[in-house]
């Protein structure tokens, strides 16, 4: 799995819709200040983030804002963007309801298509998101939407939990205290199914994620996981463990093809070096830390 | 009126169901149509057929409607019956044997519907009033008796009203009864020179039901009509009612031996192989159904549970106790399989153990539980049962509920459904199934308070109520209100009052006494005669003694019922708005006037969570420790309870609240991963390991702690190659897990 260049930055744009009632004001604001706050913990800089919330959220706002953001970035950057809130689907139009006029998937589309990087990211946590997956396609663009169509259009879940995804170490899943786009999906749409279960409630909304390789699109930094080591031996050592995380992937890829017992035997070898470089690793950043 | 019957395609298939209606006592019943019924009645079907097929072309509408439903042409006999009505808006008997039709085709609402419309044109007709009576009496509702008198008093020579109280009578025990009802049937056949095999066959039953042979009655009915196989489905009907359901099944054989056409005898008999877990028999007995009667839903759902079975794992597993090996076999939905089955085989386990020793009795079979996740497969399991309980239910050896994942959590408790129906299994067994209905379920009940996974005696509020209406029943009585309740919630107060029956017996005459009482019934002993027997006490005295004993017990919310329920909403209103030391008193009088209150709007409750908002903690925990004891079991409460004990100190006692949960909620990931934490630290390394292989097969998306989990708890057991395994697969799932990585150098190095 291919991380983004480590030269290049991350600009994340967070817009929380129209409420239409003070509960859902209230809770998309909290969603997006979360995912706003994820944000600028793992670009190590505020000014690499927009949100937009509540009467500031409106059409002409957006637009002006990632016209602002498309001037200030380049092909290598990467663009992260959240729509939170309410969405309908007529048939024809999808439209992201914000205070003022709404903003139509065609709007919307445009203005992605305006930002110069190449690696975007686009979550659509809206009911009805559905409706947009295939027109927001694009190469090295990954869409995530709450909804599998339009159809669906109950006021969703889904950025409940991709806040709750960005914000602890839950989505974690392969501990490196790194969150990426590919854990919060599989978290956000986890977490979904569950609690429909648990009400023994029938879903009304089934996420989609379209594009590659979601894995390379960092969301959030935990504990203290440091942005970019400055020291150039520990740079030496991440990179070392980045090849042996090479090895892992490749003897995993094996599982199927080797001897139970060979298998294990090699994911030991391969497993003992990384614990054995992680604590060197370890050693000299301190505190236990994970970079 | 533009009803229609639902006709599949299959409809040319029925054409010979010439036999399928019953005998018709209709007096009024035309003329051309009685040589065909003879020789239907006779068992000539051949005839039968001829002669009806020249009535098909009789000048009477309804003469024509009833030869093509003799044919077996149900949708012809439907249309003209419809034209019929729709010609004649005050057409009273071709509206009450349309609603027949209806009811042969299993569509009750529709028959109901059409009876009342002949009631609303002509409100005495005595033949739509017991039409309807028969729709109440085949779903087991209480209205059906007021009904039948009522048509009896308006014309007493109704040979079918006297048919349906003998068949209720029987139904409820009621045998003396039944015996002058089938007199008088039997007077009226002999005068109208009318077939007597319905009156011959409730007979049979009724000398089934005394524990009597019924051959003579058999015979004389196959002398009559050597295609009668009617007679056994009715024998089976009560042996099923009885849940004797081996006996029941030979019958039902017998029944498609000697009229292979009888599509309801073929239905039964597959849904009764059903429950005796014979499923492929089940099925060849189910496609003959549907084949001759594509109507009946329960046919349609067992036919599509089966085509579903290859979704259930079984698993076979020897439980040993003392010196006794029993096989327990587990039919679990395999998405669930492997959560559920450590704690189903462990509380099967317990219970065996519990009721061989306090019931004397060692199973002969192997039990089987099978789980639902979705209760529609559970209610096909149930089909045709009257009063049987929403969650679960005993088929002797096989007992059959809903599974925990079919409701949401708080919603029941599997653990005390399970330990409930196992009681069942010894009771059902002890007595060869002779067992009355009110002693089987009294005695589950009982033991769900006694040594259930939450005991302590929980009567709910319904319960009490009915005491305080006295609407308690004689205990030679109690049976009806399971098989056919008078009034809402009667069922469940059944349950409540056998329950305490058995209670009062165990204060009264000591707990040996209640296996005195059960060993009683042989099949020819009335619930009466048993208690007779038992306590040498008549069965007034044994009520009066009762009613003294439940009365004593519930003294003082019953003298005190009005300040109990203001008690309850002062609480609730204080709570509602968060004034918690106005809670306090209003919650604590509550509990105090009745205890056995642990239901979702329990006092104990109320008290628990006003006393943890005024920082009184350990009063609270006091008052949830006496929720517990008294039966409370709420999942969200006992995870208060268990986190409160906890911050107290009292560890141990915390973990047990904790494991408790899994008996209420063993779906819940946190649950696991918490307990498999605290069992590993506190030494218990086995327990520790079910915790975390539960985790492993909720299959949760964060694998690594679950495997990590498994692999300290291997660890621990001095299982180093399974632990080595689990470990190396937490850390190919999550490479930078710290804990882990740690314990595979430490591995390595006591390696080398």
């Amino acid at each position: 799995m291919a991380a983004l260049p480590a030269s290049a930055a991350t600009y994340t744009v967070v817009v929380a819709g129209l409420g239409g009632e003070p509960a859902y004001e209230q809770k998309f604001r909290e969603h997006a200040a979360i995912v706003a706050s994820a944000a600028q913990a793992a670009a190590g800089s505020a000014g690499n983030v927009i949100s937009l919330t509540g009467d500031a959220a409106r059409a002409e706002a957006v637009r002006r804002e990632i016209k602002q953001l498309a001037s200030r970035m380049n092909a290598d950057d990467s663009a992260v963007v959240v729509l939170i809130g309410h969405g309908s689907y007529d048939g024809d139009n999808y439209r992201f309801n914000l205070p003022g006029p709404d903003l139509t998937d065609a709007d919307l589309a445009r203005l992605f298509d305006e930002l110069p990087a190449r690696d975007q990211l686009i979550i659509n946590a809206t009911s009805s998101s559905g409706a947009v997956i295939e027109r927001w396609q694009k190469p090295r663009r990954v869409v995530i939407t709450a909804t599998k169509s339009g159809g669906e259009r109950t006021a969703t879940r889904f950025a409940e939990y991709w806040a709750k995804a960005v914000a602890s170490d839950a989505a974690d899943t392969n501990k490196d205290q790194v969150v990426t786009a590919a854990e919060a999906y599989a978290f956000a749409t986890s977490q979904v199914e569950s609690a429909f279960k648990a009400q023994t409630a029938m879903a009304t909304e089934h996420a989609r994620i379209e594009g590659d390789n979601a894995g390379r699109f960092t969301l959030a930094r935990l504990g203290t996981a440091a942005l970019a080591p400055d020291n150039p031996e520990v740079a030496a050592l991440l990179s070392q463990r980045g090849s042996i995380e090479q090895d892992l992937d490749r003897v995993k890829e094996q599982k199927a093809s080797l001897p139970e017992t060979q298998y294990y035997d090699r994911l030991e070898e391969v497993l003992v070096r990384l614990a054995l470089l992680q604590k060197e690793i370890d050693s000299k950043v301190g505190g236990g830390a994970t970079p | 009126m533009t009803r229609q019957l639902t006709v599949a395609l299959v409809l040319s298939l029925v054409a010979a169901a010439a036999s399928a209606q019953s005998i018709d006592y209709d007096p009024r019943r035309a003329v051309e149509l009685r040589p065909c019924d003879d020789h239907r009645y006779r068992g000539r079907s051949d005839q039968a057929r001829t002669c009806y097929s020249k009535l098909l072309e009789s000048e009477t509408p309804i003469v024509q409607a009833e030869a093509a439903w003799a044919l077996g042409d149900i949708k012809r006999a439907n249309e003209i019956f419809r034209i019929t009505v729709q010609n004649n808006e005050r057409a009273v008997q071709p509206r009450v044997r349309w609603a027949r039709l209806f009811l042969q085709t299993h569509q009750y609402s529709d028959a109901a519907e059409l009876f009342g419309e002949a009631l609303r044109v002509f409100p005495n007709d005595v033949h739509a009033k017991l039409g309807l009576a028969g729709v109440y009496a085949e779903r087991f509702e209480g209205q059906a008796r007021p009904l039948v008198d009522e048509a009896l008093k308006t014309d007493g020579d109704l040979i079918e009203a006297h048919l349906l109280t003998a068949s209720m009578d029987l139904e409820e025990g009621k045998l003396d009864d039944a015996e002058k009802a089938l007199d008088r049937a039997m007077r009226l056949v002999s005068k109208e020179k009318l077939p007597p095999l319905e009156v011959y066959a409730l007979r049979a039953s009724l000398e089934m039901s005394r524990g009597n042979t019924p051959d003579q009655w058999v015979k004389r009915i196959l002398d009559y009509n050597p295609r009668y196989g009617a007679v056994y489905e009715q024998l089976a009907h009560f042996e099923i009612m009885r849940r004797r359901y081996k006996e029941a099944t030979a019958l039902l054989r017998r029944a498609v031996e000697v009229q292979p056409d009888l599509w309801s005898a073929h239905a039964e008999l597959g849904s009764n192989l059903l429950r005796l877990g014979i499923v492929d028999q089940a099925r060849t007995h189910l496609q003959a159904a549907y084949s001759g009667d594509p109507y009946s839903p329960t046919t349609v759902n067992s036919l599509r549970l089966l085509d579903r079975i290859d979704e259930f794992s079984v698993s076979v597993d020897p439980v040993t106790i003392v010196n006794d090996t029993f096989d327990v076999q587990l039919r679990l939905h395999k998405k669930e399989a492997d959560v559920l089955r450590p704690y189903v085989l462990n509380l099967t386990r317990r219970s065996i153990e519990s009721f061989s020793q306090r019931y004397g009795f060692k199973l002969r079979e192997p039990v089987t539980v099978e789980m639902y996740p979705d209760h529609d497969d559970f209610a096909v399991r149930v089909a045709a049962l009257p009063g049987i309980g929403l969650l679960g239910v005993t088929f002797g050896y096989v007992v059959a509920m809903d599974s925990p994942s079919g409701r949401a959590p708080g919603d029941f408790h599997w653990g005390s459904t399970l330990w409930h129906e196992m009681a069942h299994v010894f009771t059902l067994e002890v007595t060869d199934h002779h067992v009355p209905r009110w002693l089987s379920e009294g005695i589950s009940v009982f033991e769900e308070w006694r040594t259930g996974p939450t005991p302590g005696v929980a009567v709910p509020p319904e319960a009490i109520a009915a005491l305080d209406k006295k609407q308690f029943l004689p205990i030679a009585e109690l049976d009806s209100g399971f098989i056919r309740p008078s009034y809402p919630n009667q069922v469940q107060v059944s349950y409540m009052q056998s329950g305490l029956v058995c209670l009062f017996i165990e204060q009264r005459w000591g707990f040996e006494q209640l296996g005195v009482l059960l060993r009683q019934f042989d099949g020819k002993r009335s619930t009466a005669a048993a208690i007779e027997a038992t306590f040498k006490i008549a069965p007034d005295a044994f009520d009066k003694d009762f009613d003294t004993f439940v009365r004593t017990r519930f003294a003082n919310v019953l003298a005190n019922m009005n300040e109990w329920q203001q008690q309850q909403q002062a609480a609730r209103q204080a709570i509602q708005k968060e004034r918690w030391a106005d809670a306090v008193e209003p919650a604590r009088r509550a509990v105090a006037l009745y205890p056995e209150n642990v239901g979702g709007d329990s006092a104990h409750l109320m008290l628990a969570r006003a006393l943890d908002k005024l920082n009184r903690r350990s009063d609270a925990i006091v008052a949830l420790e006496a929720y517990r004891r008294a039966g409370g079991w709420d999942p969200g409460a006992l995870k208060e309870l268990g986190r409160w004990l906890d911050e107290a100190g009292r560890t141990d006692e915390a973990t047990d609240v904790f494991v408790s949960l899994n008996y209420a909620d063993p779906l819940n990931t946190e649950l696991h991963s918490q307990l498999g934490e605290r069992l590993l630290s506190a030494g218990r390394a086995e327990d520790a390991l079910r915790e975390f292989q539960a985790l492993l097969a909720l299959n949760v998306l964060d694998q690594a702690p679950a495997h990590y989990g498994v692999a300290r708890a291997l660890r621990e057991l001095g299982d180093k190659a399974g632990s080595r395994r689990h470990l190396l697969d937490a850390l190919a799932t999550a490479p930078h897990y710290k804990p882990a990585q740690a314990l595979l150098l430490k591995m390595i190095e006591e390696r080398t």
